[in-house]
């Protein structure tokens, strides 16, 4: 009756359920709180995207991407390169590395075609994510069913990239006393062999506690082939520490009609 | 009694031995354990230390000891591995920063040597592989066989191999591992029958299966000419800064008339390094009958004076005796479109062979490096064969 149903992982092990942070999460969530708060990337670092098109202008209040204290610039992109144009010269940025301009870090990221730059300045407030209490009975184990429509798919990655995703398969999971079946798309990573397993979920949380827009979860393979869905792993997309970026749009499906009461909060 | 306090105490705070000497480390990676082994020495006060894969080592770029704290640095990937020490054992974490957060992976140690077990004869050899995942099918080559530390060997795609694997063997399993610093891979399988069976993990939580079988022969991968096209109608152009700044073309005497091999590299790029004494002994060998080399880099920043300083580094650590000219950003797409006369390029480094005329002969996409063996060797013969044919060619 159970069989392919997902399970409460902790009720496989013999130990009482337990509500103390594994040291695993906590670590993984300090030394994301590290970076969100100090890196010079950092989403609480952006303070403008813009696709560059066939070039935008930086730097002038009536600039396309103002700069206070800069002086024009202008970015284009010919032939997939990116280059910043300057009165005193200009130099090449490659996709993905950070640049300084004055106090100022850009990047420039995306498809070709699609090229966007952000602007970062330096951190103003670097407020720590929140997280709801653990919830042990939110992690779950079981297999990945493969998808009904194999296949490609254009979606925004948490970063607000658009990247072209595959279609990995689906999760079923005992939530609110339903079953809810939840879409797995595989994001790749840019110039890597890496890629993700994620879905992006709504759920009763939403506007109430957690990010109006949804939030993202890995799906984490296990050595034996299994996968392990764990809730109070949901983190915000990076529009949720900066309106630079672009919100992902919701997923088909991945609507969880009850409120998944863990992972990262958010806060006005 | 008051004798008794002092020895407790000083059981207490005496510090963990030193980590000097070797360590079997390891990577908690989602699918499996990444193997690979670190070598810590002590000299003058200054600590040091190696990250091996295998046979094959690198050196790390610092090594901080302070109390039970170990930090490992990996510079040029802007990596670290920061551990405790207890006893005889490090636990602690692999760390380096993406630009969607950092990358985080359970790192841990304990003292001594990986054990040297030979593979069966079985497992060794060529294998064709068929990786497969949501992106669809693509082809992969194993190259596998015993070194003095083991089952050893590589993996080749259409565009050049992953660098030296190594690792374990257990029972008809193996498990054979690349971690430089920066690339984090695992190969894991088994043998059943004729048939290999596995996964490919690459960081923390990528895994691929795949299926391969023995290689007939019949070829498996792309050939590395039918990669990359060219226009073959016209000499090939290019024009580019030195490492001196002056303008380098095509036209420059020193190419006229002259067999030319265009070495599209980057100094970042681990294949290139593998490639780079090759063409030293290809130049030093034929340069007397005609032949010209010319480097022509792709860099990180795009910034001249970064990328200068690098490109003369990689010169200097190869002594390399033909001219580096800093063509551009080592984007794909952009260093596409300063060469616009290559169709399809995808790969670095990549090497464009023009007859006396100038034009182009040959494309070849990717590199095999001395970790694939006898690929390595049979390239290098290509190599040769297609220079002799184009010096016998007439002017």
């Amino acid at each position: 009756m159970r069989t392919g149903l997902w399970r409460f992982a902790l009720l496989l092990s013999p130990a009482p359920l337990s509500a103390q942070l594994p040291a695993d999460l906590a670590r993984e969530r300090a030394d994301y709180t590290a970076w969100l708060t100090s890196s010079p990337i950092s989403p609480l670092a952006a303070i403008a995207r813009q696709a560059i098109g066939a070039g935008i202008r930086l730097g002038p209040p009536d600039a396309d991407l103002p700069l206070d204290g800069i002086p024009q610039h202008r970015l284009t992109v010919r032939g997939g390169a990116a280059r910043l144009e300057a009165p005193a010269g200009g130099r090449t940025v490659p996709r993905g590395t950070p640049i300084r301009l004055g106090p100022y870090t850009l990047t420039v990221d995306g498809p070709v075609g699609k090229a966007v730059v952000t602007a970062f300045a330096p951190i103003r407030v670097a407020k720590q994510p929140a997280y709801y209490p653990y919830q042990p009975s939110l992690v779950f184990t079981g297999p990945l069913r493969p998808p009904e429509r194999p296949g490609t798919v254009r979606v925004l990655a948490p970063d607000g990239l658009e990247v072209e995703a595959a279609e990995a398969g689906t999760v079923v999971v005992p939530i609110g006393g339903t079953r809810v079946r939840l879409r797995v798309l595989r994001l790749p990573t840019a110039g890597s062999e890496e890629s993700e397993l994620e879905i992006f979920f709504r759920d009763g949380t939403n506007g109430r506690g957690s990010y109006p827009a949804g939030r993202f979860v890995r799906l984490e393979p296990g050595p034996d082939g299994r996968f392990r869905l764990d809730f109070n792993r949901a983190r915000n997309p990076f529009c949720a520490y900066s309106s630079a970026y672009s919100c992902p749009a919701p997923w088909r499906g991945n609507a969880i009609p009850a409120p998944v009461a863990a992972g990262e909060r958010y806060e006005e | 009694m008051r004798f008794g306090w002092v020895v407790v105490a000083a059981l207490v705070v005496s510090p963990p031995p030193p980590p000097g000497g070797s360590w079997r480390a390891v990577l908690d990676l989602a699918g499996g354990m990444l193997p690979f082994a670190l070598e810590l020495s002590e000299a003058k006060g200054r600590w040091e230390g190696r990250l091996c894969n295998g046979r094959r080592c690198q050196a790390l770029s610092a090594v901080r000891v302070d109390g039970d704290s170990v930090v490992l640095e990996m510079a040029d990937y802007a990596a670290t591995i920061s551990a405790a020490r207890r006893g005889d054992s490090l636990a602690g974490a692999y760390r380096n920063v993406g630009n969607r957060g950092p990358r985080v992976i359970p790192f841990r140690a304990s003292r001594g040597r990986w054990p040297a077990r030979a593979a069966p004869a079985a497992l060794l050899g060529r294998w064709d592989a068929t990786f497969t995942s949501e992106f669809g099918s693509s082809p992969r080559v194993f190259e596998f066989r015993n070194g003095p530390q083991g089952l050893e060997g590589t993996m080749i795609s259409n565009t050049g191999d992953y660098g030296h694997f190594a690792g374990a063997i257990r029972g008809d399993s193996f498990a054979l591992a690349h971690f430089d610093g920066s690339f984090v891979y695992l190969l894991t399988g088994r043998l059943k029958g004729d048939t290999l069976r596995g996964d490919f993990h690459a960081g923390l939580r990528t895994r691929t299966p795949w299926v391969a079988v023995r290689s007939t022969g019949t070829p498996h991968l792309k050939a590395p000419t039918e990669i990359t096209g060219a226009d073959t109608t016209q000499p090939f152009r290019f024009a580019f800064p030195d490492l001196e700044g002056r303008p380098v073309s095509e036209r420059d005497p020193r190419f006229a008339g002259k067999v030319v091999l265009v070495d599209i590299f980057g100094s970042w790029c681990p294949t290139c390094h593998d490639a780079a004494p090759v063409l030293v002994r290809l130049y030093r060998k034929y340069h007397g009958r005609g032949l010209e080399i010319v480097g022509l880099a792709y860099e990180v920043t795009g910034d001249s004076a970064v990328d200068g300083a690098q490109v003369r580094r990689y010169r200097e650590k190869f002594g390399l005796p033909f001219p580096l000219l800093l063509a551009g950003i080592n984007d794909t797409e952009a260093a596409a479109a300063t060469l616009p006369q290559l169709r399809g390029f995808t790969s670095f480094p990549s090497t464009v062979f023009l007859g006396r005329d100038g034009r182009v002969r040959r494309v070849h996409a990717g590199f095999y490096g001395p970790a694939t063996g006898r690929q390595h060797e049979r390239l290098i013969r290509e190599f040769e064969r297609e220079i002799e044919r184009l010096l016998a060619e007439s002017p």
